[in-house]
């Protein structure tokens, strides 16, 4: 799936964190984000994701024009940002189902995925109890059971032990050979240059 | 169990500011009964806050709006489901509240149960409406707690007036005909913010 960013700009009040911007993401590439604190990676995949609104300019996923009113082009992809979105009062199976339902997607595999990311035990348990690292591996379970061709991921690994990090690594191996298109957003630059195709810098 | 809570606190406020009206306005029967109408739509307005405010807070905890925002469903449908939501909690809190309110200020129930039912749920479903489209907008404002009644309670009055005015009519037992025209803005009302909350869930919920 390709993305494609036209002359993108965003504001913060006075303050201007893209002008112009222009990327263009081919189908498999994955691209890694990175720049200084407030350069604008988080709020890119925002955009893309269309968690946030912006002021001018374009995305394109696929041949879908990413605004509010076009539901069709959030259908085909996922960001997995800092903070866990979903919900802490729910059961990390609960918000599993919940998000099936939300993407049209069978609850049938979510115990399957559980498993994959090692959460079947905590089946049960409501979100706000789970560790920062059991959230990464939840919002890692959310991206599997949608399957996206376009994966946003906003420091995929923070919080993760060193098994939580074989898994997300193993996982991106498998979204590698399904050709997914993915843009990571990281600091460490080593890590990144390891996982992506190319690194774009954002200042 | 989050809907019991809300419910509770609703009934709870709700009659606590009926026993302070019962015992601060301690005057003439016909008196009590000519502005019983006000108070009542002053508790329902300050009960339906309770509700208002805690309506998006799963939603707001962890960023767990990102999972139906970035995700392929029409926004506008959680804004009609918080609608529909938050008027079942209210309208349950007014049916526990509204005896003691009759019985405490000792008013006359001459009038149509039908009819009063209609108005409790006309003007009800108004202020929520308009209610959840503010708590909408205050969603990633800081100090949201305090906004919404600040914005609502301007926004809101011509429904409080428009309720009250109705009550009025019906408990001084005149025929719905000479009252239906602020029934009727009641029911603009609701139908208005309803459509324009639909339509304008999608960017405001966007950060």
């Amino acid at each position: 799936m390709i993305l494609q960013i036209t002359e993108l700009s965003k504001s913060f009040y006075q303050s201007s964190v893209f002008n112009k911007f222009s990327l263009r993401v081919e189908s498999g590439e994955r691209v890694g984000l990175t720049g200084p604190n407030g350069s604008g990676k988080t709020t890119l995949l925002k955009m893309i994701s269309g968690i946030m609104s912006f002021d001018s300019g374009g995305i394109e996923v696929g041949e879908q024009k990413v605004h509010s009113e076009n539901l069709d082009s959030r259908k085909n992809l996922y960001y997995i940002g800092h903070s866990i979105g979903l919900y802490p009062g729910l059961t990390g199976g609960e918000n599993l189902d919940f998000i099936a339902k939300l993407y049209e997607k069978s609850s049938s595999k979510n115990s399957d995925i559980l498993t994959k990311v090692g959460l079947i035990s905590s089946k049960m348990k409501n979100v706000k109890f789970y560790s920062h690292g059991m959230r990464q591996r939840l919002k890692l379970a959310s991206a599997l059971l949608i399957d996206p061709d376009l994966l946003l991921l906003d420091e995929p690994v923070t919080g993760l032990d060193s098994d939580g990090i074989k898994l997300f690594e193993n996982i991106m191996l498998d979204w590698i050979h399904q050709e997914k298109t993915i843009m990571i957003v990281s600091h460490d630059l080593d890590w990144l240059s390891s996982q992506t195709d190319r690194i774009v810098e954002l200042d | 169990m989050r809907s019991k809570e809300i419910i509770t606190s609703m009934f709870v406020f709700g009659l606590s500011v009926t026993l302070i009206f019962a015992l601060a306005f301690q005057v003439a029967p016909n008196l009590v009964q000519s502005f019983a109408p006000g108070l009542l739509w002053v508790v329902i307005l300050f009960t339906s806050i309770l509700g208002l405010n805690r309506i998006f807070s799963l939603e707001r905890d962890e960023h767990a709006l990102w999972s139906w925002v970035a995700a392929p469903v029409d926004r506008g449908t959680v804004y009609i489901a918080k609608v529909i939501s938050v008027l079942i909690f209210v309208l349950m809190a007014e049916i526990l509240f509204i005896v003691p309110f009759f019985i405490f200020l000792n008013l006359s129930t001459q009038f149509s149960f039908i009819q009063f039912t209609l108005i409790l749920f006309m003007g009800t479903s108004a202020i929520v409406s308009v209610g959840c489209l503010i708590s909408g907008i205050t969603l990633q404002a800081e100090i949201r707690d305090v906004l919404i009644p600040i914005l609502l309670f301007p926004v809101a009055s011509p429904v409080a007036i428009a309720a009250t005015k109705c009550t009025r009519f019906l408990f001084d037992q005149n025929p719905m005909i000479e009252w239906n025209f602020w029934l009727l803005i009641l029911a603009s009302f609701f139908v208005i913010f309803a459509v324009f909350g639909y339509l304008i869930f999608n960017q405001i919920v966007e950060e």
